[in-house]
């Protein structure tokens, strides 16, 4: 009833049990390596399930007319691939772990694909059953596997060409290509019979300009706002400068739409020099704003002027941790063009007194907010 | 056929039945009695959406008993009384297409003024006095902004009840510090949610001063179903005297009497959530509380003149005892004010539930302020925990809210 | 088709098919005991399985609804906490909806839809199975959680962000997140498989529009769920992963929106409210001709407006969120569409009356609980008019006047619909006849205690008691007729007049079951293919797949009309009509063999998603019990071995019909 290829995997699942439960009670429960464990016990078991009703369940009687080891082997490209693990593994304990993990993997792939192969070569003298057993064993495993990892390298490409073109580019590009899969499915799903053809022409130079695209935006790196952002930091509290005039950091690449209007509770307006202020639900202009203590409050700013303005929020002043030095508190929008919004989300833990009254200003512009909060 | 015996049908019951729902429901727009009845507004905005339904509860009346006459008539006329099996027709597509036709007509009548009257209600234009509603686990919070035409000139804020003046176009602006709430004060409007990280606009006017119930109407969490809110209509004169009131300076008790006692126990116990305004510690400093740094909505109810309200702990329990608020629910709408602005006097104080709530508040309301639940909001309550006060500082505690007024 | 015809062994090399199959992987064939239930992948035994599951869970959330009856029937009530209480409301919700409404609706599709198409299973049996495994795996994951710590507790709705860890900090609400995510597994696979069967394996002849009118509401109830379901497994994963993985999807702090919950609920939420009513609306279109001897009036006028209520349903999900603070010109456009589905709402209920105009009406339980259907659903349509006008629907929409308006649309709908369905085709399911005496007590004390239960929610919510509270208080109660104390008392006592209703009805089963009348061959005078064989079914349903000439083949086989007379006269008895097709049965039938890995991979699922809960761990086991069932499914043999289970025919003239297990 059990026969080679079962008893060896069924030893493999005693075994990977064991060590699991020592690992568990001995070492570290919950740690990742239980998991890799189970993990084991799980690929173990299911592989000793399917040997034993694949091939050891009815090739008992085949063996016993044919001797199975009178076949030819058939061709393996699984050492080189085990090999190239191996490679990989003691490259990566040299320098990433990255080349570790993956050659890990690609040595563990290998070995069951080459077990399988070498154990299914054996089956019966039937090579075309042979191999129908190998695919019933594996089949279940390569194929979802593989296409996980064309989906990742899929993804890992379009994300190297979305974080190289602009943004707006980046949108117009994916639209249309978006488009051209949807059209051609249509045509494919409507045309049966240039399925085949089209298809093997179709995929391959698709992938092919995917790899050229993805490996130039790669190589030509990201595009600049994203390396000032992490190179600068610039929206770092210590770049944020309310001043007048344009931070060096903090101004660069400001994003001037805002689609979140359901949340605002007031608006700032700076037009000809002149600051003034409405409130949700009220049509007349305000010179007070009051605002929830404690709750996340959004209020939008929207420049009318021709030069560039920012909205500042003045909040009181504090004690820098334990020391006696007291520092100004607020904090500002980026500068904004004419026709251009920015929005200040606040939420204030403390109210204003009468001796540090809060107030929204406009570096540049006349007038002043009011800003109380109960 | 005859494997199943017949039985006599009693389409009288059906009919009554029904008869009794239809009736009963058209009644209940008359009752007087219930606060929260939807069917009796009390001010233009809760009127334009009863006029919608005076028509469109008429038309499924007349529909309903159209319909329903029908099918009695056709259970008792088409019964089996041994005629012949009828011939197989498969229907009259004219007769079809009227059925649709006169449907859709109807519906379009009430469309249209449907359509009306959802703009109308979401008009902001004539707004003349603007009050932040903030919705919590389970309280509603009211601040008036500065509004100097209305006498308003510093923050107001208090809780439990929403005062504002009758014949007044009032907006209400509605957000959450938790998550989502209803506002909703059935004799002045419709319901509106309170969503956290929005802000939303409801309309509230009232014809004359008076008291209108409510409750909050979102399933907002254990204590939802405590979680009220009485809307306070004053007239003009007595709401610019109740805003006056809200911004009078604080007076500290006397020196050395029980309420100056009971000052200091707030301070110790009270003070880091409950902001009062004026309070100052014994070094003349204003005390600002912090309820971020305990409670996980980052708030609790300010209680500067707390003896104005007649409801505390999300008007769940009445700081009134049951017969001064007979006096001032059952007032007459021109003495109202004069009632309501009396605020809570030492013989009308309810001490029972006071004093319990101050005992051991999550065993008087369903709340989250047990230890052991706290883990998943970083330890902060979700509601006023138990404070182990003795019976004496409750007395001290009493006594010293009596002041604020 | 789904029978598998026996492969001829001469083209298959000896290798491949294995002579023994080893162990588990030999497909089960037992025909008797446990194993033929647990095992089957017979439609009809899957349906009487589904059947039995939603009417546990039926007095499952019943049981809830009494127990919240009973807490409020008078203020301040004592009986159930206030957290044990949102619970109670919760599950009741989610067990009427998810675990009886659907599946109930599932029991009657899987039995009837593959007899009344003249097909002999479903097009996918195994899925089929594992779409009722994966049902009892999530009604488990729900309802466990009773066990572990307290149900889910924030409503059958479940809005954002009061589902989220802090504000339900006990497992609750990640057992309905995975017992959801499961059971709409199993609603979708279902779907799937039943789309397929309707659009394949209709008997021939059988045109679209020659289609049983309850065969076309499941057809268009299944689409419903094939482009709904999806949305709410979305909305459910992303508060999987806010809940069990620290994701921020409804975290407002973090910037979110939480109208996007309540956008992605709804619009899952409203198609299935469709999803419950259009199945009992089938039923009684089966129902109303038969027992009044005449076709359904406007037969294509019933099949559009059905579809036409299942495509517009897709465009009014925003009618649930009047107060929730959408623009004036979102809540006006679906203000008018949700006016437009009544519509077609209307019109069903119209072509039911002319059904019954100038007919010749038997008044059995079926019927009468059909009529009772016609008429509370009018009552709960118009009241459902009523809060179409979104200013009116303000004032009522999470107080009692909903919940009125929806008891009698889903307790007067898809209740009485799918008790009329129980009386109609229990003989044919079971052979033996239902009580009709206490048939008529069930149907009369539902029917009073329905009206004395919801009716008078309408006047409790007129007069402004919200829904979800735990107590109600004096204070606000009123005085005079209208208090709510009176009607609260009065709805709390005709739910139990209503409970002893349902209890008539499993008295009836019992009594049936032991001592019931054994059903004649066609003992309503239906209409429709179902009838067209043995009570119950055979195996293989026919003995020779009919050939369809007419909408109501049935009746045609035993009618005509008279020319001279024009009236309809009959020529052949229903035994006859059967006779007739047992005498030409087909040789060589063949059904799928029964298996374990439904079962299996349902568990392996089940296992998975207490990992979400308790660890990866339990989630590794999970997936690896669900690996190897994926395995075994596929590699399991398509037949079992025909040595096990099917004598060889000696001289091949006895008719070869495997039996199955």
């Amino acid at each position: 009833m059990f026969t080679t290829g079962s008893k060896y995997f069924i030893g493999l699942t005693a075994l990977s049990v064991v060590a699991t439960v020592l690992y568990l009670f001995l070492v570290n429960p919950s740690d990742l390596g239980a998991l890799a464990l189970v993990g084991l016990i799980t690929s173990a078991a299911t592989l000793s399930g399917v040997s034993i009703f694949t091939r050891d369940s009815d090739t008992e009687t085949v063996e016993q007319a044919v001797d199975a080891s009178a076949g030819p082997a058939s061709a393996s490209f699984w050492p080189i691939v085990v090999a190239l693990g191996a490679a990989m593994v003691l490259l990566g304990l040299a320098t990433e772990p990255v080349v570790f993990v993956l050659g890990i993997a690609v040595l563990v792939g290998g070995g069951v694909e080459w077990m399988v192969q070498g154990w299914s070569d054996r089956a019966s003298a039937n090579a075309a059953y042979n191999s129908e057993v190998r695919a019933k064993v594996l089949g279940g495993i390569e194929y979802p596997g593989l296409s996980a990892v064309l989906t990742i390298i899929v993804a890992f490409l379009f994300s190297r060409i979305f974080l190289a073109v602009s943004k707006d580019a980046a949108t117009i590009f994916f639209m249309l290509v978006a488009a051209v899969i949807f059209a051609l499915g249509f045509v494919f799903a409507a045309r049966t019979d240039l399925r085949k053809k089209a298809l093997s022409v179709v995929l391959p130079v698709s992938i092919a300009l995917l790899a050229i695209a993805g490996v130039v935006s790669a190589l030509s790196g990201e595009r600049k706002q994203l390396v000032d952002a992490a190179r600068e930091d610039h929206f770092a509290i210590e770049h944020r400068e309310c001043g007048e005039e344009a931070s060096k950091y903090y101004d660069k690449h400001a994003n001037n739409r805002v689609p979140l209007r359901k949340a605002v509770i007031a608006t700032i307006t700076v037009e000809n020099n002149e600051v003034s202020a409405k409130m949700i639900g009220l049509d007349r202009k305000v010179d007070t704003i009051t605002i929830p203590r404690m709750n996340s409050t959004t209020v939008l700013f929207r420049n009318l002027d021709d030069s560039e303005r920012r909205l500042v929020v003045n909040l009181g002043s504090a004690k820098v941790g334990d020391t006696d030095v007291v520092e100004p508190l607020g904090t500002c929008t980026q500068l904004t063009g004419k026709g251009q919004e920015q929005v200040l989300t606040l939420t204030i833990p403390k109210p204003a007194t009468a001796e540090e009254p809060f107030s929204f200003t406009v570096p540049g512009a006349n007038g002043e907010i009011k800003l109380v909060v109960p | 056929m005859d494997t199943v015996s017949r039985v006599k049908s009693s389409r009288r019951r059906i009919l009554g039945t029904l008869v009794g729902i239809a009736a009963s429901a058209t009644l209940a727009g008359c009752a007087q009695n219930a606060p929260q009845d939807t069917w009796e507004p009390k001010g233009p905005n809760a009127e334009m959406i009863h006029d919608l339904d005076n028509l469109v509860f008429p038309i499924a009346y007349v529909v309903g008993i159209i319909v329903l006459g029908l099918a009695l008539y056709i259970f008792w006329k088409f019964k089996d009384r041994g005629q012949e099996i009828p011939v197989q027709g498969h229907g009259k597509p004219y007769m079809e297409i009227t059925l649709t036709v006169v449907p859709a007509l109807i519906l379009s009548v009430v469309g249209v003024f449907t359509f009306r009257t959802i703009f109308d209600l979401a008009e902001t234009q004539d707004t003349e006095i603007v009050i932040n509603v903030t919705g919590q686990q389970w309280w509603w919070e009211y601040d008036y902004p500065v509004q100097p035409e209305h006498g308003i000139n510093q923050p107001i804020v208090t809780s439990g009840q929403l005062v504002f003046p009758a014949g007044t176009k009032v907006l209400l602006r509605e957000t959450s510090r938790d998550v989502i709430h209803s506002y909703w004060i059935p004799a002045l409007n419709g319901k509106k949610d309170a969503v956290p990280g929005r802000v939303h606009l409801l309309r509230l006017e009232a014809n004359e001063p008076g008291l209108y119930a409510g409750q909050c109407a979102e399933f907002c969490g254990l204590s939802h179903a405590n979680m009220r809110m009485e809307a306070i209509a004053l007239s003009k004169e007595d709401f610019a005297k109740w805003v006056a009131n809200q911004q009078k300076a604080y007076v500290p008790p006397a020196a050395g009497t029980v309420e100056a006692e009971g000052e200091a126990v707030y301070i110790a116990q009270c003070a880091r959530c409950h902001q009062v305004n004026g309070l100052k510690d014994a070094q003349g400093k204003p005390i600002i509380s912090a309820p971020d740094e305990y409670v996980y909505s980052g708030a609790a109810p300010n209680l500067t003149a707390l003896m104005t309200r007649n409801t505390f702990a999300g008007a769940m329990f009445d700081l009134v005892n049951e017969k001064c608020r007979a006096d001032v629910w059952g007032a007459p709408s021109e003495k109202f004010g004069e009632a309501y602005l009396k605020g809570v006097t030492e013989d009308c104080l309810n001490q029972k539930d006071l004093r319990a709530w101050l005992r051991n508040a999550p065993e008087m309301k369903p709340m989250y302020a047990e230890p052991n639940l706290l883990g998943p909001s970083d330890g902060k309550y979700r509601g006023m925990p138990y404070l182990a006060l003795t019976e004496d500082d409750i007395d001290k505690l009493v006594a010293y809210l009596l002041t604020l007024k | 088709m789904a029978i598998i015809e026996r492969p001829d062994t001469a083209t298959v090399p000896a290798v491949v098919t294995p002579s023994q199959a080893f162990g588990v992987i030999k497909r089960p064939v037992a025909s008797s005991g446990w194993r033929e239930w647990l095992f089957t992948v017979d439609h009809k035994k899957i349906g009487i399985m589904y059947g039995a599951v939603a009417l546990f869970f039926f007095i499952v959330g019943g049981v809830e609804a009494l127990l919240i009856r009973l807490q409020l029937a008078a203020p301040d009530g004592r009986i159930l906490s206030a957290d044990q209480y949102n619970q109670m409301f919760t599950m009741h919700g989610t067990t009427m909806v998810f675990l009886f409404g659907m599946p109930m609706a599932a029991a009657f599709a899987n039995y009837f839809l593959p007899l009344q198409i003249g097909a002999r299973d479903v097009a996918f049996p195994r899925l089929n199975a594992l779409s009722l495994w994966l049902l009892v795996v999530g009604g488990l994951i729900l309802n466990a959680s009773w066990f572990l710590g307290g149900a889910a507790d924030g409503g059958w709705f479940m809005y954002a962000p009061n589902s989220g860890p802090v504000f339900s900090p006990s497992n609750g609400v990640d057992y309905w997140v995975l017992g959801l995510q499961v059971a709409g597994l199993a609603s979708l696979i279902g779907s799937i498989n039943l789309i397929v069967t309707v659009l394949n394996m209709r008997a021939p002849g059988m045109t679209l529009m020659k289609m049983p009118i309850f065969t076309w509401m499941i057809l268009v109830v299944q689409f419903l769920l094939v482009f709904s379901l999806p949305v709410i497994t979305v909305a459910l994963v992303l508060l999987m992963f806010q809940r069990s993985y620290g994701a921020t999807f409804f975290d407002v702090s973090q910037g979110a929106d939480p109208l996007l919950w309540q956008h992605l609920f709804w619009i899952f939420g409203h198609p299935e409210v469709y999803v419950l009513i259009l199945p009992a609306f089938g039923i009684i279109s089966e129902v109303l001709p038969t027992f009044s001897r005449k076709p359904l009036f406007g037969y294509p006028f019933v099949v559009f407006s059905g579809a036409a209520i299942g495509l517009v349903g897709f465009g009014v999900w925003a009618h649930h969120m009047f107060a929730s603070g959408l623009g004036p010109v979102s809540v006006a456009v679906f203000s008018i569409a949700t006016m437009a589905i009544a519509i077609p709402t209307g019109v069903k209920v119209f072509n039911w009356l002319l059904t019954m105009w100038g007919g010749k009406i038997w008044y059995t339980t079926a019927m009468k609980f059909a009529i009772g259907l016609v008429t509370l659903f009018t009552i709960g349509g118009l009241s459902g008019v009523t809060h179409s006008v979104a200013p009116s629907d303000t004032q009522q929409t999470d107080t009692y006047y909903i919940v009125a308006h929806f008891h009698y649309v889903l307790f007067g709908g898809m209740v009485f619909g799918l008790f009329s369905g129980f009386y109609y085709w229990w003989p044919k399911v079971f052979g033996k006849m239902l009580n009709e005496k206490l048939g008529s007590w069930n149907f009369w004390l539902m029917v009073i205690g329905m009206n004395m239960t919801f009716g008078p929610m309408h006047i409790l919510g007129l007069q402004g008691q919200p829904r979800r509270m735990y107590v109600w208080t004096e204070a606000r109660a009123g005085e005079g007729f209208f208090n709510l104390g009176f009607w609260n008392l009065i709805a709390s006592i005709g739910s139990f007049i209503l409970a002893a209703g349902v209890l008539f009805f499993l008295i009836n089963i019992v009594h049936t079951a032991k001592k019931g009348k054994v059903a004649p061959a066609d003992p309503w005078d239906a209409r429709t293919l179902e009838w067209i064989t043995t009570n119950p079914p055979k195996p293989h349903n026919f003995d020779r797949i009919p050939v369809v000439h007419h909408l109501d083949e049935f009746f045609h086989r035993k009618y005509a009309e008279d020319t001279a007379t024009h009236t309809m006269k009959r020529y052949a008895t229903a035994e006859e009509v059967i006779k007739a097709e047992e005498d030409a049965a087909d040789a060589h039938i063949h059904l799928p063999s029964p298996s374990y890995w439904p079962l299996v991979l349902a568990l392996g699922i089940g296992v998975l998603c207490m990992g979400v809960v308790y660890g990866v761990p339990v989630m590794v086991v999970g997936a690896a019990i669900l690996v190897f069932s994926v395995f075994g499914w596929v590699l399991e043999p398509s037949t079992a071995d025909d040595s096990e289970i099917d004598p060889p025919s000696v001289d091949g003239s006895t008719k070869e019909i495997a039996p199955i297990g």
